[in-house]
């Protein structure tokens, strides 16, 4: 085994290996082994029944294909939401501080709390909402059901697909183009016949990234799918935490995984391998392409700006909100929302702020050594560990929250009650962007560099110290800003690990609404989009700093996943 | 293996330490009345007493959930306020420390389970609460019996609690049964026609106030406590009582089993039961009907439950029929549109 050997003769690595995989084995294996045992072991008897009676169940059938239709439905719609926008920015022509503007305005739903386009949509097209009755005048329409669920999923998520396709666009060659056209193409047939097939693992990859998060999200469909549009993440949770059915929400959740694991695997191993377009040569100096007819340039931006005024526009209606005494009955101006929440609100604040800072160094660390272990040494099991690293990543949160709530209550593994099984969930599940992150980057980076430094006698702890860790640090932070902005926003896995000393503000903010708090449960929204704003900006000076080549990409894969 | 323990048990001390910084002996609560009802009554208890209440609040099917998850190795002390039908839910599953408190030979036989697994600390009726736009704009009357709730007027215009999270839901359809009689399938046939007038269900009882106060709705079946506040915040609201009569739940508090600071939380049920915690409910604006019967209702109270008709829920047939009728109501009245 010579594998064994080369690893056995590096006691650093060894012990790497040995506590990654103990960890691995505690917070990723076992809550998920504990959870199949609870769905399918009865009484020390594998059984099926209770699953074949979930699958026979119509309204859970119905769950299941309405979870299917809503994530397809997300997945085109925000693919070409995102490519509108990516397009528009690489070849539209905009100024640079306009194209700020729009970048500002389409990633504030990816760092915002969940809800909140929810409760702008229920505003603004419900039976008195400000668009549908105010402006159209239309009486007794519903907000519930598939159509606004996709509206907020689309508009939440749409962003993944710009920031995937942006940077695919941008490495397109516009002398392709130009070539074609001085070949005498009209443009209509360049776009189709030289941009759009260029783009089309982009594509790919955007529609599984948002088909993945669509199914994953609990949040918008409590809020907004109403009774006739049930998706399998809020029926498990409901199956749960109404019925008391741990058994039955576990089953619901694990019908959940089929097509999550799928649609990961295939954007693994299908997609992620072809997404890539060679870049040869410098693209620093393009004149502005004329592949575009100028009507058609002006359109496309005219979109962009209608998107995302409409994305300011519901955030505008969440700062009014945080503002005023009752919402629609008493619209004077108040600042006892936000008394409220540095008062009464102030634990929810300073756990999630500390549980944030605990899991930020944590998943940034654990994140870049995995990638640079996965990228950089040949061990034994490494396929193994780089999958199994990323099942809760690709796992729907409420799957990760139940197994976690399962396997964590009992002695002794009796964690939940405690800030550590929040700072695991958080760390195990959103990591995975940084490992990611580090692979990326170190593929780009020549391995003679490290070899050197081995040969001149260095160990792998000090080379990967001295020598990697520098070239790494744009990875480094970017998971660390992943980690940041998920502990501050994410709901669906850590509703179920709240507990009476550690509880957080989004599930505060899920409780204000259901309590018919709508002033605390905005203020709280717009305190968390401030604090990740100003987080995501001093994260960014520190990459620009750094003046790693990588940085830009690093940065951008912030919110990429 | 061992140094991945070590680490992970390093790391738990650590936040365990983060953790406990409180002085010694508080009592842990999960509440089911919500914060702005709660948080005042345990301010109280603090400064009678001395005692930090912690607490966090679930409707009352995740209160009842986490309680039953967390048996072997309970988190909390007391299970503080919530519906009866969900506490008769908790015996069933063996999660309740009898309990009887000074207050407990004085309550009304309703208000009390017969071993002390539950005491009252309030009573909770339901009502119809409808927006006042509405009615006039629909030329309608403030609804005063079930059937004026199948009108077509309110066609996708009515909000009202999910019977899988809330107590209020379960409530409302006991209420159902008891005036018709408790024949099943007659209250069924009236609940599937009532779901062609619901535009939501809410995951929590309170959840449709406020689109009913802005007008997002029409109207819908609330506790009055929830539907007083909703007025009290500035909406426009009108409540009212169907004649056939609706039903009453009284709110609960309990010991957990195996519960890790027992004496705290005994005295906390001690207060929740007696009028030191009752008197206080009115003045806190707080609208439940103290259970404790040396405290008066207050008179503007009185006055909104004047002359209706309330049918407290028999608990033992709540309880034991609970589960069934949930489930049948998931299973026929939610699809049935």
């Amino acid at each position: 085994m010579p594998g064994w050997r080369r690893v056995a003769g590096d006691p650093a690595l060894l012990v790497a290996i040995v506590v990654l995989w103990a960890l691995l084995a505690l917070f990723v294996i076992y809550p998920l082994a504990e959870l199949l045992r609870r769905a399918f072991v009865d009484e020390g008897r594998l059984t099926l029944a209770p699953l074949l009676e979930a699958l026979a169940d119509e309204s859970h059938r119905a769950a299941f294909f309405n979870s299917l239709l809503l994530a397809t439905s997300v997945g085109g719609l925000g693919t070409a939401l995102g490519f509108l926008f990516a397009f528009t920015a690489v070849r539209g022509g905009l100024p640079r501080h306009w194209l700020t503007v729009l970048d500002a305005a389409a990633l504030l739903p990816l760092v915002s709390p969940p809800f909140t386009t929810s409760i702008s949509i229920i505003f603004s097209f419900g039976p008195k909402g400000f668009i549908s009755h105010g402006l159209l005048g239309l009486a007794n329409v519903s907000p519930y059901g598939f159509w606004s669920t996709t509206l907020a999923e689309t508009l939440t998520y749409f962003p993944i697909a710009y920031l995937t396709l942006r940077p695919i666009l941008a490495a397109i060659d516009p002398n392709l183009e130009e070539m074609a056209f001085s070949l005498g193409g009209s443009r209509w047939r360049i776009f189709r016949t030289v941009t759009l097939p260029l783009a089309v693992p982009g594509f790919a990859n955007a529609f599984l990234l948002l088909f993945a998060a669509s199914l994953a999200d609990f949040a918008t469909p409590l809020i907004l799918a109403g009774n006739s549009f049930p998706v399998l993440p809020t029926q498990a949770f409901l199956q749960i935490t109404g019925m008391f059915d741990f058994k039955g929400g576990a089953i619901l959740s694990l019908v959940l995984l089929v097509p999550a694991a799928a649609v990961f695997l295939l954007q693994r191993y299908w997609v992620g391998r072809r997404a890539y377009v060679t870049v040869t040569g410098k693209v620093g100096q393009r004149s502005r392409t004329r592949a575009l007819a100028p009507w058609a340039g002006v359109l496309l931006v005219a979109g962009c700006f209608l998107v995302a005024a409409t994305i300011v526009y519901f955030y505008a209606l969440l700062l009014f909100a945080s503002l005023v005494v009752a919402f629609g009955a008493n619209n004077s101006f108040t600042l006892s929302h936000y008394q409220v929440i540095f008062t009464e609100g102030l634990p929810a604040i300073r756990d999630t702020l500390i549980i944030a800072a605990i899991g930020m160094p944590l998943g940034g660390f654990y994140g870049v050594l995995v990638g640079y272990l996965i990228a950089r040494k040949n061990f034994p099991g490494r396929h193994a560990m780089e999958l199994v690293a990323m099942i809760n990543y690709a796992l729907p949160g409420t799957i990760v929250g139940i197994a976690y709530l399962i396997a964590f209550n009992d002695p002794p593994l009796a964690l939940t009650g405690g800030a550590l099984i929040i700072v695991a969930c958080y760390v195990f599940r959103y990591s995975p962007t940084g490992i990611r992150a580090t692979v990326a980057l170190l593929q780009q980076i020549d391995r003679s560099l490290e070899e050197a430094s081995s040969s001149l006698g260095a160990g792998s702890s000090e080379t990967f110290r001295r020598v990697t860790l520098p070239l790494i640090a744009p990875a480094f932070f970017a998971g660390l800003g992943v980690v940041f902005i998920r502990s501050m926003t994410a709901i669906s896995a850590t509703i179920f690990l709240v507990s009476i000393s550690w509880t957080l503000i989004t599930v505060r903010i899920l409780e204000n609404m259901t309590e018919m708090a709508l002033g605390p449960a905005a203020a709280f929204s717009v305190f968390v989009i401030v604090v990740v704003y100003l987080v995501v900006a001093g994260l960014s000076a520190v990459l620009v700093r750094l003046r790693a080549p990588a940085a830009g990409a690093a940065a951008r894969s912030f919110l990429g996943g | 293996m061992r140094i991945g323990h070590r680490l992970v048990a390093i790391a738990a001390l650590w936040l365990a330490g983060l953790g406990t910084a409180q002085a010694a002996d508080p009592v842990n609560v999960y509440t089911i009345w919500p914060e702005n009802y709660a948080r005042p009554m345990f301010q109280e208890f603090e400064k009678q007493t001395g005692i930090k209440v912690n607490f966090l609040r679930f409707s009352s099917g995740e209160a009842l959930a986490r309680v039953i998850a967390e048996k072997n190795n309970p988190r909390i002390d007391v299970l503080f306020g919530g519906p009866v039908e969900t506490f008769a839910a908790g015996i069933k599953e063996g999660i309740f420390e009898p309990y009887k408190s000074p207050s407990f030979a004085k309550l009304p036989v309703r208000f009390k389970q017969a071993d002390g697994q539950w005491t009252a600390i309030a009573d909770d009726p339901l009502v119809f609460m409808t927006n006042a736009a509405f009615l006039k704009a629909n030329n309608l009357k403030p609804p005063a019996s079930w059937d004026d709730l199948l009108n077509p007027a309110y066609k996708n215009m009515l909000q009202m609690a999910d019977a899988r999270t809330s107590g209020t839901a379960v409530t409302r359809i006991f209420s159902v049964l008891e005036v018709n009689g408790r024949d099943e399938d007659k209250a069924f046939a009236y609940l599937k026609k009532l779901r062609q007038n619901v535009q939501v269900y809410t995951k929590s009882g309170g959840g449709g106030t406020l689109p009913v106060g802005l007008g997002q709705a029409g109207g819908g079946i609330f506790f009055i406590v929830d539907a007083l506040e909703t007025k009290a915040k500035g909406y426009d609201v009108v409540v009212s009582f169907p004649k056939e009569g609706i039903g009453s739940s009284a709110e609960a508090i309990a010991l957990i089993k195996g519960a890790k600071n027992p004496e705290a939380a005994k005295k906390l049920i001690d207060f929740a039961t007696s009028p030191a915690m009752q008197s206080k409910l009115a003045e806190n604006k707080v609208n439940f009907v103290p259970a404790n019967p040396e405290v008066q209702t207050e008179p503007s109270l009185a006055e909104v439950l004047k002359g209706a008709k309330i049918i407290p829920i028999d608990d033992e047939y709540a309880g034991a029929n609970r589960k069934r009728i949930v489930e049948r109501w998931v299973k026929e009245v939610l699809p049935a549109q």
